[in-house]
């Protein structure tokens, strides 16, 4: 509903733009003045300061209002049920650890923000027992701070039933949710942040096609149950903790079709399930180019996990400090994974390989107990430890896992395929070059040409 | 030389260009035995021996690699990278030892060494003309392997990245000269090329295999720790170069455990510099070294 009076009264009041800018008590006192359920449009230009809402209003800024708290305290503080904040640019809130402050901070609700672009703030929304919330379709640009000593994209307290969605996020410390129960988490980008999307004491909650990107860790769930994780797509996030999707003390969790690539460790579980009577499953995920594909503590127990495929991870599966994972199953009730480093094969013509993969390797071994000698993957050396192993059985290690029935075709995905990089043109300029260079300089210096050979050469023909 | 012509700018002109005509000189015969050396050596049959073995396995590795990545455009630190610089770190050095070794030693078993000597030119021309020309052959050699299968990898769009493929043609170079030096110092002390063929083949088995197998057996027996392991390590330039090349491709060593944590986080941004450093002494104290012994022993 809209009430074509205030916006004519705005625009009355609010023709003369600044290029310095305007106050922001401008457009508070539309906001004290306005009566509860109305919608607020100001006119486009840049405020300065910050607002506080203590009613029930829209404050509608078609992507044309600028508000810049210019370095103090929080942008905008909602105080009341109802708030609708829809295309705004927020910005320069303080950066000071103890302030927390923030471009949108609730400390009630349900509230909605969508179409807002908030830059330069410390935490960029913060909503404490704002249940029913609908966060959408924002941009979150952090402060340009150490990992460490940045505030939070989007902060949940106490918030239930939320919808976040369409949001991008860069720059920021996490997404995070706290004690936060049944949200909807779709469809949102984080990049070079530090946890792409962080659950502490959060329980069931659906976080689906969201794309993390780039952080130090794409998903890490904390004491949180009954999460599914469907089809979000993590790659490149390889920081001092390096996780794709990191579970602690979790249960009751299902990982299901997401695209897990070039992480440092895909997936990590630590004492997930931690409860005896919950489970675990892992579920056609496309494991790829990890450097760890899976990475459990060696009392992780069942977790079911199959139909994945564990594509050319340099380790596809490693047990943190060394032992077995025998108390998980690594196939369903038909079918296992796809390893891609299986040398089996099926006779019978049935998708699975004749023998059960079970990965033992001297060096990986010899890596547990000694995580020094990591140094030397990659190297020749590594190479030649393997090969001793297999010419002189007594010294093959146990293998770490079992999995009966391994696929021997990797599963297929229903995800987007990630788009390779511009970078065949340049690759193809090099070879040619590098060709080119080559054969040149070898003409130049074959083909015989008139020597103007002072008195010292010597001749040789 | 170049002191010389320093010294002499401000007061004698004609020394400085008798200078200038000594160095140019001293460049010219280097260039004349480079060129020689050169033809020779693409006449050769080992040049394109190893020139159709490292191109074939350099676009093998790529091939079975990319293999696996299939439509998907990145790769992580990736087996393409991986299996290309395994296959570097055990074709390199043997080409470039064994090329350099056989050098000197050749020639004297031939008896064309004392040919050679007998024109006018300085022991150290010769030397180093030679190391020059085969330095030359080698580069040309590993850019057509390379340069055939970044072609692979440009049409199939593999996960390397081009800034980061030169980046490795380069540190290769620099690894080939290097250990081309240690070929040429054994060549002249070699009188046959059998027996520097030999040694180059087992300083190539202690570089690759026994050194790295060793620091293992001694991290696990005495529990070095990470600097001792480090500073162990990158004594083996090839341990050196393939640092260098994960740092080129991974901005970080983190891929190698707490010991290369400790490195990215102990020397940062002059890493890179400590390890080129490391591989460039590999280049320059041989050639020295082989240039003092060649000066002294000549043709016999």
């Amino acid at each position: 509903m809209r009430l074509p009076v205030i916006s004519i009264l705005a625009t009355l009041m609010l023709t003369v733009p600044c290029a310095a800018g305007a106050p922001a008590s401008e457009i508070q006192r539309l906001i004290d003045e306005a009566t509860p359920g109305s919608v607020i449009e100001p006119s486009p230009g840049i405020y300065e300061g910050s607002l506080r809402i203590t009613k029930s209003i829209t404050l509608d800024g078609q992507g044309k209002v600028t508000i810049d708290a210019g370095g103090e305290g929080s942008v905008i503080e909602i105080a009341a049920e109802h708030v609708t904040l829809r295309g705004l640019i927020i910005t320069g809130s303080d950066k000071s650890v103890s302030g927390e402050s923030a471009g949108i901070k609730a400390n009630t609700g349900p509230v909605t923000i969508e179409n807002n672009r908030i830059t330069d703030v410390y935490f960029g929304i913060d909503l404490k027992q704002s249940p029913g919330s609908i966060i959408r379709n924002n941009t979150i640009i952090g402060k340009e701070l150490e990992l460490g000593r940045r505030g939070d994209g989007i902060r949940l307290w106490w918030s239930h039933a939320c919808i976040i969605e369409h949001n991008t996020i860069l720059n920021s410390r996490d997404m995070v949710f706290w004690y936060s129960e049944d949200l909807m988490i779709q469809n949102n980008a984080v990049r070079e942040s530090r946890y792409g999307l962080h659950f502490m004491y959060s329980h069931n909650t659906t976080v689906r096609e969201n794309h993390l990107t780039g952080n130090s860790v794409g998903i890490y769930l904390m004491y949180s149950n009954s999460i599914h994780l469907l089809e979000n797509q993590i790659d490149n996030n390889r920081g001092t903790s390096g996780y794709g999707i990191g579970l602690k003390d979790c249960d009751d969790i299902k990982v299901v079709s997401n695209l897990l690539a070039a992480n440092r460790v895909g997936i990590y579980i630590d004492n997930s399930p931690s409860s005896a009577d919950s489970t675990g499953l892992i579920h056609a995920n496309k494991i790829a180019f990890n450097e760890v594909g899976l990475l459990a503590t060696p009392n992780t127990h069942d977790n079911t996990i199959y139909d994945n495929g564990f594509i050319e991870n340099e380790e596809q599966v490693s047990v943190h400090g060394g032992g077995q994972l025998f108390l998980n199953q690594f196939a369903g009730p038909d079918r296992g994974n796809f390893w891609s480093d299986y040398n089996g094969f099926d006779r019978d013509h049935d998708g699975l390989g004749e023998f059960a993969y079970e990965p033992r390797s001297l060096f990986r071994t010899m890596l547990a107990r000694e995580p020094n000698l990591r140094l030397f993957v990659h190297s020749p050396a590594q190479q030649a430890i393997e090969l001793t192993a297999r010419a002189f059985p007594e010294l093959d290690p146990d293998p770490m896992l079992s999995d009966p029935k391994p696929l021997v075709l990797p599963p297929r995905f229903e995800l987007d395929t990630i788009e390779a990089g511009p970078g065949g043109f340049r690759m193809g300029i090099l070879s040619i070059g590098l060709i080119l260079s080559s054969l040149f300089v070898m003409i130049r210096l074959t083909v015989e040409r008139e020597i103007s050979a002072h008195p010292g050469a010597p001749r040789h023909d | 030389m170049s002191t010389i012509n320093l010294n002499g700018t401000a007061h004698h002109p004609r020394n400085q260009s008798t200078a200038t005509v000594a160095y140019l000189s001293f460049a010219r015969s280097i260039m004349l035995i480079a060129r020689r050396e050169f033809r020779d050596a693409l006449s050769s049959k080992w040049f394109l021996l190893y020139t159709i073995a490292f191109t074939t396995l350099a676009i093998g590795v790529s091939f079975m690699s990319l293999a696996g990545s299939g439509e998907h455009g990145f790769a992580g630190f990736g087996k393409t990278a991986a299996g290309l610089l395994n296959l570097i770190m055990l074709v390199v050095p043997l080409m470039a030892l064994t090329a350099g070794a056989g050098t000197i030693a050749g020639e004297r078993e031939r008896g064309t060494l004392l040919y050679l000597l007998a024109q006018p030119l300085s022991r150290t021309e010769l030397l180093l003309g030679k190391y020059v020309g085969l330095a030359i052959a080698l580069i040309c050699s590993l850019c057509i392997g390379f340069g055939l299968s970044a072609g692979l990898l440009a049409w199939r769009a593999g996960g390397v990245g081009a800034g980061s493929f030169l980046m490795l043609v380069v540190f290769t170079s620099v690894l080939a000269l290097s250990m081309l030096a240690l070929g040429v110092l054994i060549s002249v002390q070699s009188r046959r090329a059998g027996v520097a063929t030999g040694i180059a083949l087992f300083v190539w088995l202690g570089l690759v295999f026994l050194s790295d197998l060793g620091l293992m057996a001694g991290t696990l027996l005495f529990k070095l720790r990470v600097q001792e392991v480090f500073a162990l390590a990158i004594i083996n330039p090839l341990q050196a170069f393939k640092m260098n090349v994960i740092i080129n491709l991974n901005a970080s060593l983190d891929v190698l455990g707490p010991v290369g944590m400790y490195a990215s986080q102990e020397y940062g941004a002059t890493l890179p510099w400590l390890l080129t450093g490391v591989i460039v002494l590999w280049c320059v104290l041989p050639l020295s070294i082989a240039t003092l012994i060649f000066r002294k022993r000549g043709g016999i």
